[in-house]
C-alpha cells in the first residue's frame, strides 16, 4: 500500500504543474454569408499521429445532428461527454464565434493539429473545414476555410 | 444535415382556423414576434401532438408527432410566417429521443459542468464565449 501512495504521489506531482502550465487562448471563427441555418460547429484536437485527442468546442446543443460532423463523429461516436461543459448555440451566417479557453501549453509547437468541422441544415457536410497546425508562430495569422468558414484565428 | 425527407411550406395549407392566429401574425409582421400560445394553435390546426416548443436561431422549433403517428420537426419564422416540416421515418434514430427523453442525450452547455479532463485544458477560467 505505501508504494501505491508513493506512486499516487508521485504521479500527482509530476501531473499537477503540467495542468498549471496553461494559459488563456481565443479561437475566432469567422463565417460566410452561405445563406442558410446556423452552422453546428466542432474544434477538436489531434495529436502528432493524427489521432483525436479531444475536443475544444462544440457550437450546437442537439447531439442529433451531429453525425453530420463527421470526423468528429467518427472519432468520438457522438460521445457527449466528450463535450460537456464546451457546449454553446450553433452560430449564424456571417457571424464571429470567439472562445476564450484555458489551454495547456503542451499543445503549442508539439504537433498538435486544431481542426473544424461544419454543418448547416439542409446544405452540405462539411468534414475538416479548418485543419491547422497548434504552433506559437502561427497564432494571430487567419487560416482561411473551404465552405462555410470565412477565416478562423488563435490568439494567445 | 440532409436527414429532412421532405419539407414544405405549409402555410397555404393550412385550415380556416387560422384566422384565430391573425392577431400574432399582425404583431409578427411589425417585427413583434408571436406567441407560444399562437404557435400552438397552428400546431393544433395541424393535427399534431406537440412534445416540445423551444426557440433557437430566432424560429420556433416545433417536435411532436403527425395525424398518422410520424415523428415530425416544425420549424416556423416569426417574422416571415414561413412554416417547414420536416417528417422523419419511423426507424429514424433520432426516434431514440423517444426512449431516453428529448434531450437526454445531449451534452451539458458550458457554463453548467466543468470541461472534460480531456488533457487539452488547465484547471483556470472557465470558457467565455461570444457570438458577434
Amino acid at each position: 500500500m505505501k508504494s501505491l501512495l508513493a506512486t499516487l504521489a508521485l504521479s500527482t506531482a509530476l501531473t499537477i504543474p503540467a495542468l498549471a502550465s496553461a494559459q488563456p487562448v481565443t479561437l475566432k471563427t469567422t463565417l460566410n454569408n452561405y445563406g442558410g441555418d446556423g452552422a453546428y460547429l466542432a474544434l477538436y484536437v489531434t495529436d502528432p499521429s493524427g489521432a483525436y485527442a479531444g475536443s475544444l468546442w462544440m457550437a450546437g446543443g442537439k447531439s442529433k445532428y451531429y453525425e453530420h460532423l463527421r470526423d468528429w463523429y467518427r472519432a468520438t461516436g457522438g460521445d457527449p461527454t466528450q463535450i460537456n461543459g464546451i457546449t454553446g448555440a450553433s452560430v449564424g451566417a456571417g457571424r464571429t464565434l470567439e472562445i476564450t479557453l484555458d489551454l495547456a501549453d503542451a499543445l503549442f509547437d508539439a504537433g498538435y493539429t486544431l481542426h473544424i468541422d461544419a454543418a448547416v441544415e439542409d446544405m452540405r457536410d462539411s468534414p475538416n473545414e479548418v485543419a491547422v497546425p497548434l504552433t506559437t508562430e502561427g497564432a494571430g495569422t487567419p487560416v482561411p476555410g473551404r465552405r462555410y468558414v470565412s477565416d478562423f484565428t488563435y490568439d494567445m | 444535415m440532409r436527414k429532412i425527407l421532405t419539407a414544405l411550406p405549409l402555410i397555404a395549407l393550412l385550415p380556416a382556423g387560422m384566422a384565430l392566429a391573425d392577431d400574432d401574425y399582425e404583431k409578427s409582421s411589425r417585427g413583434e414576434g408571436m406567441s407560444r400560445d399562437a404557435v400552438m394553435q397552428i400546431a393544433r390546426e395541424n393535427g399534431w401532438t406537440v412534445h416540445e416548443i423551444e426557440m433557437e436561431d430566432g424560429r420556433y422549433e416545433i417536435e411532436g408527432r403527425d395525424r398518422d403517428g410520424r415523428k415530425i420537426e416544425a420549424k416556423l419564422d416569426p417574422a416571415t410566417q414561413r412554416l417547414i416540416t420536416s417528417d422523419y421515418d419511423d426507424d429514424d434514430e433520432d426516434d431514440d429521443d423517444d426512449d431516453y427523453g428529448a434531450s437526454a442525450r445531449n451534452p451539458a452547455p458550458a457554463g453548467t459542468v466543468a470541461p472534460p479532463k480531456n488533457g487539452l485544458f488547465g484547471d483556470g477560467a472557465p470558457p467565455k464565449v461570444q457570438v458577434n
